[in-house]
């Protein structure tokens, strides 16, 4: 999602950005880069000590034994010595890297929590919920393999050429120039890998789909008689699939030995003119023997690069799509100077509200879902919003919960506007219930105190009665304990609303948004759920958007919305004695129970 | 996911037999790749030790004598060039063979596994699938049989490192026995380093992996309940809640990253420490004359190549416990008896009957019937709605005489000819409409569109820009769920089949077209018998005769007026299902939109 927002900017500018929104990575880098090139630096010490013990050690059918003492004493040391360093940059990259990634992480799930409803629709909370966890991951893994392989490797590159050209200036500029090829047959491979690897994994996806749905869909085939058409249809995709990974695992096959055919060449190349021009360049034999081992050592980290350069392009993707959700606003903007609330059951003042959803990027192509919209609810009365799919009464609730502020307008909640009321105490005085009320996968007990954490068990108890639920928490396995599955599936559709309610109350807010159901509910849960909300009325402004005309009716006035225009308000009696829509509204209802 | 370790065999010895069987259950599937592709890696492991060779003769012939002597031959110095640049090629072209060839084995396995799995899956009836997990049995076919099959991959390059191993041995050996023997002492010293880095490691990327796993759940969970997180303001106590469990996960891939950082600078360390040895060790035996200085040299450079490989050993290793897994849940399915299919029992209806019902009881277990001692004949091509409470086992009825289900005692007798069901929640393939509609059989244009017109689908798959050829589900449109139930009911449609089973199939659909659907089956399908569950008063209304469930068992029969009359228990049903639900919404709607 949102591609477009950081699309536009180049992979240096984004690792760069990156890097500037993660204090901790900078934290002592030059340092770390420091103990990383000491630590590259012992694995040119065998080729070296090689070199020193043939021209100094091995001299003319003797062994000078002294210098090999003194040699293998050196490089002992020395070899201690950058190991531990290499342990202490690889640690404290490590270290680093994961701090960074957890802050990084924390500050998206904030991010993503604090972002407008209209960001959180069901098409995206997949997308939502891959930012947190494989988007970082692909940074993770780049930390701890990919970049960790930039700098190290990077650094015995670098550190090997520099040994190289002392030994003999010809030579290493010989070596590099044969061996230089090797980094444009390796990049075109590797296009051709990834792209193989992307189709192979678009294959993938295509099997996995057809397998769900030949599970999903087991019952409605075999009732068909299709299980083995769609069956035969899912082997060939996965013969498909195992195609396009073989194919795939033959060209990373060719990448992975090109280093060696380039490190034959190169070798071969070293030797040919080393022993052409003999000890007249001042060669030595020591140093031409170190030279072979140095091109092996040289060669060794270019195939792993590839594979590294691949890590760093999905890393700079995941980092790009991970910009682009902090960039999106956050919901509504917080009260700077909040404005308390008053006390007691609040009024809710509707001044020409207009509202159109933002389509994001194209501004000014908003379709307004609401126009002009005023209306005066004093505290404790009951309303019942009233109007077809579309017509603007859900976003009506929502803008009353203030999930998003209106283009044009103003609501104001007990006097003072929402805009100027604190994020805590608004959620505090004003609670909705939501159409299909969603549960944590806990107990009814955890899920009941999510609306006001502390809440004693005695309380929550207390409030089943108060609902006069408790006829309801009998037939519940464990009371209050029982769990309720993942996303409350335990529960029936109407056992849920009844534990949002019960929510609801725990919180104990003046102001109500009720998002009805339209879900069937069987009749008993149907009388529990009408008298449980009776009682959790008393005292309480409510809004409740209506499906049912029922509801309407037991309201004590009637807003009807109609393609975002507010059409008609009153009473039920006084709009049944109008005849304007409502009443034609009822009369077919009335009709088709009948 | 994660491995379910309970499920490994606990001892050594077991653990390693089981590997065993498990490789050879998977290579006998494909055995031909698997021995090319270790042939090729024993090539590989061969030239490696060539390679070595070569270098020792060309810095005793050609390098040696070129710095000491002043000169060499021309000819020498291209016989070594040749050399090198030959076993480099052939080292080449092994590994490209013996990984291609990995590839080939792995993937052809998992093919020819998910087959069988597939086939399996397809086998069984549906109370066998009712018994599992939907996602799960998907994961069988997937994911398993990948964990399973990955156990392949690394063991032609593992089988050409064991053969490195023992071919180098015996040439250090050869070349110079206190040396070689200096140099075999270290090989162990590596592999139980690797290991025991691989066994340590392994612990915190397990935990890292159920932690990633908590993780992604919980994240899914809380954005999912944003409307919850944010109707009580706890976007902070959400973010604090998972920041826990992100904590959790950095702390166990930080501990990881320690251990990395030691052992990898310790297996940098060792074999360079050990080349040092074997400089110092060669000096004594170059002075006594029992070694030149291109030995001494392809010795050190023979280590070089071997520490490489021998890390990928606690590599292959670390795969197992995971493909051990894999390969047991897949076996699970494959395993499992294969159940008879329903459908056989059931019986030919006499002609005048299109689906009778002879003392049928089902119970899912023994305490819990769903239907006792259930009689019933309907008439052929009459209408029959079937009544009851949730859970009073209408859905149950439809099953049996859809073949679906077999009963736990009793008979069922249908029609001969097509049985088409049609079931509440409608399932479309990823697919196009045609084939949505056709599923698996060949069915005309005219065919199609006649049983779309009778489903009152016409309409919006005509508006649609590429008609019977749009896709649907992810990759294409999505439909609403009534026009999901309306292709659903094309597809029982064109098979004009001889019984119609419709499982609360209309109710996705608003009154007034569900009503014209039924009134459209009536005239195009007369002699169809259509057996359907009902819940609106309106739809109960339009069938011939009633059947009421209750306790289980048939409480009355009759039509929908006689049965408001004469039963108490239908009426109150009746009244309870509340026609107002959709009524407001719908008529607010009017004139008909699109869809709902």
């Amino acid at each position: 999602m949102d591609e477009e927002l950081g699309g536009r900017m180049g992979a240096a500018q984004i690792l760069g950005r990156g890097v500037r929104e993660s204090p901790l990575l900078r934290q002592g880098f030059g340092f770390t880069m420091l103990l990383a090139i000491i630590g590259a630096a012992g694995r040119v010490v065998i080729p070296i000590v090689v070199q020193q013990a043939i021209d100094h050690g091995f001299v003319r059918d003797s062994v000078n034994m002294r210098v090999i003492a003194v040699l293998a004493t050196v490089s002992s040391a020395t070899i201690v010595a950058t190991s531990l360093a290499q342990r202490a940059a690889v640690k404290r990259l490590g270290i680093r890297s994961e701090g960074a990634l957890y802050e990084l992480r924390v500050r998206v799930i904030e991010h993503i929590h604090r972002l407008s409803l209209a960001d959180h629709n069901d098409e995206r909370r997949g997308a939502l919920v891959a930012r947190v966890t494989s988007d970082v991951e692909t940074l993770a893994e780049f930390f701890s393999w990919g970049g960790l392989a930039w700098i190290l490797d990077g650094a015995l590159m670098v550190i090997v050429a520099a040994v190289m050209l002392s030994y003999d200036w010809l030579l290493a500029i010989i070596a590099l120039a044969v061996a230089a090829p090797l980094a444009l047959v390796l990049r075109s491979v590797q296009r051709h890998l990834v792209d193989a690897y992307g189709k192979a994994r678009g294959l993938n996806a295509d099997f996995l789909g057809s397998v769900t749905e030949l599970v999903t869909g087991a019952e409605t085939l075999r009732a068909y008689g299709a299980g083995p058409v769609l069956a035969s249809r899912t082997k060939l995709v996965a013969k498909q699939r195992a195609d396009s990974f073989i194919r795939a695992g033959f060209i990373g096959a060719y990448l992975f030995p090109s280093g060696e055919v380039f490190s034959a060449f190169t070798v071969s190349a070293v030797i040919g003119v080393g022993v052409a021009r003999g000890s007249a360049g001042g060669l030595t034999a020591g140093a031409l023997v170190g030279f072979v081992f140095l091109t092996y050592r040289f060669l060794e980290p270019i195939a792993e690069f590839t594979e590294v350069l691949d890590q760093t392009q999905t890393a700079v993707a995941g980092m790009r799509r991970l910009l682009a959700v902090l960039d999106l606003p956050v919901g509504p903007p917080q009260a700077l100077q909040p404005v308390a609330l008053p006390d007691g059951p609040l009024s809710i003042d509707i001044s020409d509200v207009t509202f159109g959803y933002r389509t994001r990027g194209e501004v000014g192509d908003d379709q307004p879902v609401l126009f002009n919209v005023s209306a005066h609810i004093p505290a404790g009365q009951q309303i019942a919003l009233v109007g077809a799919t579309g017509s603007g009464k859900t976003t009506l609730g929502r803008l009353l919960a203030r999930l998003a502020d209106p283009v044009a307008g103003q609501i104001r909640l007990g006097g003072v506007p929402l805009t100027h009321v604190s994020n805590e105490q608004l959620r505090q005085r004003l609670v909705v219930v939501p159409q299909e009320p969603f549960l944590f996968d806990d107990s009814i007990a955890a899920n009941l105190e999510f609306a006001l954490p502390g809440t004693s068990f005695a309380d929550l108890e207390r409030a089943v009665t108060a609902l006069d639920l408790d006829d309801w928490l009998l037939t519940m396995p464990d009371g209050l304990l029982t769990r309720v599955g993942e996303r409350g599936t335990q529960l029936s559709a109407g056992e849920r609303q009844l534990v949002a309610l019960l929510r609801a109350s725990v919180a104990d807010p003046d102001v109500l948004i009720l998002d009805e159901a339209t879900s069937s509910v069987d009749a008993l849960t149907e009388v529990r759920m009408a008298r449980a909300l009776e009682r959790l009325a008393q005292g309480r402004t409510i809004i409740a958007i209506a499906h049912r005309l029922s509801t309407a009716m037991r309201s004590d006035r009637v807003l009807v919305l109609e393609d975002g225009r507010l059409i008609e308000d009153g009473s039920h009696e006084q709009l049944l004695a109008a005849g304007g829509h409502y009443s034609q509204v009822f009369a077919a209802w009335v009709s088709s129970t009948s | 996911m994660i491995v379910a370790d309970t499920a490994l065999p606990r001892s050594r010895i077991e653990r390693w037999r089981t590997a065993g069987q498990l490789v050879r259950s998977l290579v006998r599937v494909h055995p031909k790749p698997f021995i090319i592709a270790v042939s090729a890696a024993g090539v590989f492991a061969l030239c490696t030790v060539a390679s070595s060779v070569v270098l020792r003769w060309i810095i005793d012939h050609v390098i040696d004598p070129r710095f000491r002597a002043g000169h060499v031959a021309t000819s020498t110095v291209l016989v070594g060039l040749g050399f090198i640049v030959g076993t480099g090629m052939v080292r080449a072209v092994a590994v490209v063979v013996r990984r291609g060839m990995a590839g080939v084995t792995r993937w052809r396995i998992a093919e020819t596994l998910s087959g069988d799995i597939i086939d399996r899956l397809v086998a069984q009836p549906v109370s066998w699938h009712q018994l599992r997990a939907s996602g799960e049995l998907a994961a069988r076919a997937g994911v398993d049989v990948d964990a399973a099959v990955d156990v392949i991959s690394p063991l032609p390059y593992a089988s050409s490192v064991v053969l490195l191993i023992a071919v180098s041995a015996v040439w250090l050996v050869y070349i110079d026995v206190p040396l070689g023997l200096f140099s075999i002492a270290v090989f162990p010293m590596l592999i139980a380093l690797n290991l025991s880095y691989q066994h340590r490691v392994d612990r915190h990327f397990t935990a890292a992996q159920d932690h990633l796993g908590r993780l992604s759940a919980a994240v899914h969970e809380s954005f999912e309940g944003v409307h919850v997180v944010k109707a009580f303001g706890a976007e902070t106590r959400e973010t604090q809640r998972l920041a826990s469990i992100a904590a959790d996960l950095r702390s166990a891939r930080t501990s990881a990253v320690l251990v990395r950082a030691s052992f990898d600078s310790a297996l940098n360390a060792v074999p360079a420490l050990a080349n040092i040895g074997l400089i110092v060790l060669g000096a004594y035996r170059i002075r006594s004359g029992d070694l030149t200085v291109g030995e001494l040299a392809s010795m050190i450079y023979m280590f070089t190549l071997l520490v490489f490989p021998l890390r990928l050993i606690g590599f292959a290793l670390s795969a197992l416990p995971h493909s051990l897994a894999g390969w047991g849940r897949l076996r699970e399915v494959l395993d499992a008896p294969l159940m008879p299919d329903p459908a056989d029992s059931l019986v030919v209806a006499p002609p005048e009957l299109g689906v009778s019902f002879r003392q049928v009881s089902f119970s899912f277990d023994a305490d819990r019937p769903v239907l006792t001692d259930v009689s019933l004949d309907v008439a052929r091509g009459s209408t029959v709605a079937v009544v009851g409470t949730t859970g009073g086992g209408k859905t149950t009825m439809l099953r049996l005489a859809a073949g679906l289900l077999s009963t736990s005692s009793g008979s069922v007798a249908v029609a001969g000819g097509d049985r088409s069901i049609v079931l509440q929640e409608a399932f479309l393939l990823g697919d196009t409409l045609r084939e949505n509609i056709a599923f698996g059989s060949v069915f005309s244009d005219e065919q199609i569109w006649a049983a779309l017109e009778c489903a009152e689908g016409r309409e919006f798959v005509a508006e649609l820009p590429k008609g019977l050829d749009t896709q649907v589900g992810e990759r294409g449109v999505s439909l609403s769920g009534g026009q999901r139930q309306r292709v659903a009911l094309a597809r029982a449609l064109v098979r004009t089949p001889a019984l119609l089973l419709l499982d609360d199939t209309t109710s996705a659909l608003d009154p007034s077209t569900e009503a014209r659907v039924v009134a459209n089956l009536r005239s195009a399908l007369s002699d169809t018998t259509v057996l359907m569950v009902a819940s609106r008063p309106s739809t109960i209304a339009l069938a011939d005769r009633v059947v009421f469930l209750h306790d289980c068992s048939i409480a009355a029969t009759g039509t929908h007026a006689e049965l408001l009359e004469s039963n108490e228990t239908y009426r109150s049903l009746m009244e309870a299902f509340e026609v107002d639900r959709e009524a407001i919404t719908a008529s607010l709607e009017a004139p008909e939109r699109k869809d709902s």
